[in-house]
């Protein structure tokens, strides 16, 4: 009788630490989880998929007027069925949809993941008359699905060409 | 020492390590219930091998 209550004691310790496994694969590591990498000038910045979780953080990029940014978003698809949405990035500022990036489907098999590039031409949307006193902002909006994805661009500030004064 | 001791020890030790290792990693991805349920079975883990290793007599 003592033996087959101190055996209870070990099963219930071994199904707690396979619950404790289960979870950490059915919620953790099982789902859809995506991955963006943002190269502006110099630097390439990734955003991990955890860093989505956290809804009060934004992420800046600051980028120089006339210069291209270059995006690399990848789904990876941990389930154990193919998973399939639609992608649309555009640029907003001011909540206005300023320009159509990108707009295609996306289908990513059972355990596989996928890769969309595209570049943005900051010269694309530049007002006409930019002022080195004036900030701006735009927010790239990256659309998957019901899934979305904001990543703020800050403008650095515009240099003026000045003349070279007469001689 | 007993031998089974000693593979007692690495079993205990060996699977802290692996829960150790997947906390790091996913954790993060975790949903707020999920936490709080791994957080529950981890106290229930330590509890019901305290109560085993009593009943041992150790």
């Amino acid at each position: 009788m003592a033996t087959k209550r101190r055996n209870i004691f070990l099963y219930l310790t071994i199904a707690c630490f396979i619950g404790i496994i289960a979870i950490f694969i059915f919620d953790g590591y099982l789902g859809i989880y995506d991955t963006l990498k943002v190269t502006a000038g110099e630097r390439e910045e990734t955003i991990e998929p955890d860093f989505w979780v956290r809804e009060r953080w934004v992420w800046s990029v600051g980028v120089n007027w006339e210069e291209k940014v270059i995006f690399s978003y990848e789904v990876d698809n941990r389930q154990f069925s193919s998973y399939s949405a639609d992608v649309e990035v555009s640029v907003w500022r001011s909540q206005e949809k300023i320009l159509d990036l990108l707009s295609q489907s996306l289908e990513v098999a059972a355990f596989d993941e996928e890769k969309i590039d595209w570049v943005l031409d900051t010269g694309e949307f530049k007002p006409e008359e930019v002022t080195p006193e004036q900030r701006y902002e735009y927010t790239v909006l990256i659309k998957r699905g019901e899934v979305e994805r904001r990543i703020i661009l800050y403008m650095n500030p515009y240099i003026y060409k000045v003349p070279a004064p007469p001689r | 020492m007993k031998f089974e001791y000693v593979l007692y020890g690495f079993g205990i030790l060996l699977c802290l390590s692996g829960i150790g290792y997947l906390a790091a990693e996913y954790v993060k991805y975790l949903s707020e219930a999920g936490r709080l349920v791994s957080l529950l079975l981890t106290v229930g883990m330590f509890a019901f091998l305290g109560k085993y290793f009593e009943s041992l007599g150790w």
